[in-house]
């Protein structure tokens, strides 16, 4: 198999602009040269990862503008060749590229946008688990409060925002022109999740329950969230602004268990 | 060999979910690209769901990569035997070629040269594939733009080859013979005599584009008249076969495409008898490859 594995790996440099002897395999016609047929593949390559990285980019897309897309695109596809079966996951990476790559890291709002419509597209496609409501939380005896945990359903994404990309992904979604990129005075965490029906949805959320929120999904139990929240709240307050968190939780259809 | 016959079908594509759930359409069956299920959940699962408890379905993948000198995949196809389990499907189907090497994914359907080496290849990853999944598969023929010099057999001889060593089933992609024919210059009615009738359980149907010398199988257009031809002469060859149209880009209203249709199951009455054209296999069945 030594031949055809050779084979195989030219025929793969050649797609990667690599150095690459494929030509030399290949038949020529007397219309067509093997380099110009081997272009078919090169093109063909080149294109069909473009359509992928466009469709989960979108808004990216719609602010960058084609052009300098098209070179994010380009860069992408050189950095990271794709070892996944399915295109749906070929652009995961694109995130960390605008966060680590120059010229894009110079602009942090790139990596927020790509940022956001990745746990949208997560979201959308997410493992469906049952969720949990209000009745099973009237179920649980007062002595077993303290040591109650949470689970979170897959879709349930918390992201932390730096700069006003929301306000600019919301404009491009509108089809609006996006407002100027700017920092923010103080990061602002959005929880993204989708609920039962399907539909995927977003919203801001305070400081004080995204810490309860984040430590809740590393398993932290329900007096453990009500001491952390000290931070934010006075010892009177606390118990009652938990189950607030926890009532808006089930209620948004975030919650998949209460153990 | 009593072939089942499944009837007319469409290749399910997202831009039709609504309408196929809201009006379900009269359709025999429907075609699903295996890998657009392979996620965890969500909106692409629920609308498989439900529009699997109406229509029967055939599973067709892109990325199994068959003919890839790098170990078989075995999460690939752990997770396309836990798709099987869902769809429960009349049969699932892969291409004749690799996508894949070096652990890197071209998402291309690349072709095989046509020797001795490789039909053994194919032929021991088809049956370890056919093993893990403890039912047989087909494959399909490609479009090509290339040919290697180290070939040394036509097509046909090569498909059917793998097929009978392999014990497997043939997906004949009408088109793709059409636009194999054109660019590597053989008759595309040889390509269909050669090939051993009782393997073909599919017919794939499809439009393609012209680029100068070469066509293209881009799957964005009607399919052309020199195509209905060849699928009028397949017809006659091999008698009733489980016939779809594949349509990828520049996707019409689902009406259009059912028109479209249509015109194959014209083409099968007047070349057929009844009798010939009786579905045989329901939504109720599975598991006939």
């Amino acid at each position: 198999m030594n031949e055809l594995r050779n084979l195989q790996l030219s025929f793969l440099h050649y797609l990667l602009r690599q150095p690459s002897d494929m030509v030399e395999h290949i038949e020529s016609t007397p219309a067509m040269s093997a380099s110009d047929r081997l272009d078919i593949y090169g093109s063909a390559y080149n294109l069909r990862l473009k359509e992928a990285i466009t469709t989960d980019y979108d808004k990216l897309h719609g602010y960058l503008g084609d052009e300098q897309f098209d070179q994010l695109m380009d860069c992408y596809i050189e950095k990271y060749p794709s070892h996944t079966t399915n295109l749906r996951y070929f652009s995961i990476n694109m995130p960390d590229l605008l966060q680590e790559q120059a010229p894009f890291n110079q602009f942090p709002v790139l990596a927020e946008l790509a940022r956001i419509e990745f746990a949208f597209a997560n979201s959308f496609d997410a493992e469906s688990t049952d969720v949990s409501t209000i009745d099973d939380l009237a179920t649980i005896a007062p002595e077993q409060w303290g040591t109650l945990t949470f689970e979170f359903q897959k879709s349930v994404e918390l992201l932390s925002i730096n700069t006003n990309s929301f306000a600019i992904w919301k404009a491009l979604s509108n089809e609006e022109t996006p407002p100027e990129a700017e920092q923010l005075d103080h990061p602002v965490k959005w929880v993204i999740w989708r609920r039962a029906d399907l539909v995927s949805h977003y919203r801001p959320i305070s400081l004080a329950e995204a810490q309860t929120m984040q430590l809740a999904m590393q398993g932290k139990n329900f007096a453990e969230l009500c001491e952390a929240l000290l931070d934010f709240y006075s010892e009177e307050e606390t118990p009652l602004k938990a189950i607030t968190f926890l009532q808006s939780w089930i209620q948004d259809e975030q919650l998949s268990a209460l153990g | 060999m009593s072939r089942p016959f499944l009837g007319f079908g469409l290749g399910l594509r997202t831009e039709h979910y609504q309408h196929v759930i809201e009006h379900k359409p009269q359709v025999d069956w429907f075609e699903i690209i295996s890998e657009n299920y392979m996620v965890p959940g969500g909106k692409p699962l629920a609308n498989l769901d439900k529009i699997r408890e109406d229509y029967p379905m055939v599973m067709h993948g892109v990325s199994m990569s068959i003919g890839s000198t790098d170990p078989l995949n075995t999460k690939y196809l752990q997770n396309l035997k836990q798709l099987i389990a869902r769809v429960e499907p009349h049969w699932i189907s892969d291409h004749l070629c690799w996508t894949s090497v070096d652990h890197t994914n071209s998402h291309d359907l690349l072709p095989l040269p046509y020797n001795e080496a490789t039909i053994q290849h194919i032929v021991d990853r088809i049956s370890q594939v056919q093993d893990f999944l403890g039912r047989r598969m087909l494959i399909e023929n490609l479009s090509s733009y290339v040919s290697y010099k180290n070939s040394d057999m036509p097509e046909w001889e090569f498909f059917n080859e793998i097929a009978k060593r392999a014990d497997c089933h043939l997906l004949l992609d009408i088109n793709n013979i059409f636009v194999s024919a054109n660019n590597h210059h053989f008759k595309e009615r040889d390509y269909v005599d050669g090939i051993d009738s009782d393997r073909v359980m599919q017919f794939h149907l499809a439009g393609h584009s012209y680029n100068g010398e070469m066509i293209i199988d881009t799957h964005d257009h009607d399919v052309c008249d020199p195509v209905w031809e060849l699928y009028e002469y397949a017809l006659q060859r091999f008698g009733a076969v489980s016939t779809m149209i594949e349509r990828d880009d520049n996707i019409p209203e689902f009406a259009e495409l059912r028109q479209e249709l249509t015109l194959a199951e014209k083409i099968a009455a007047n070349t057929l008898t009844p009798e010939q054209l009786k579905i045989t296999a329901n939504h109720l069945m599975q598991g006939a490859a």
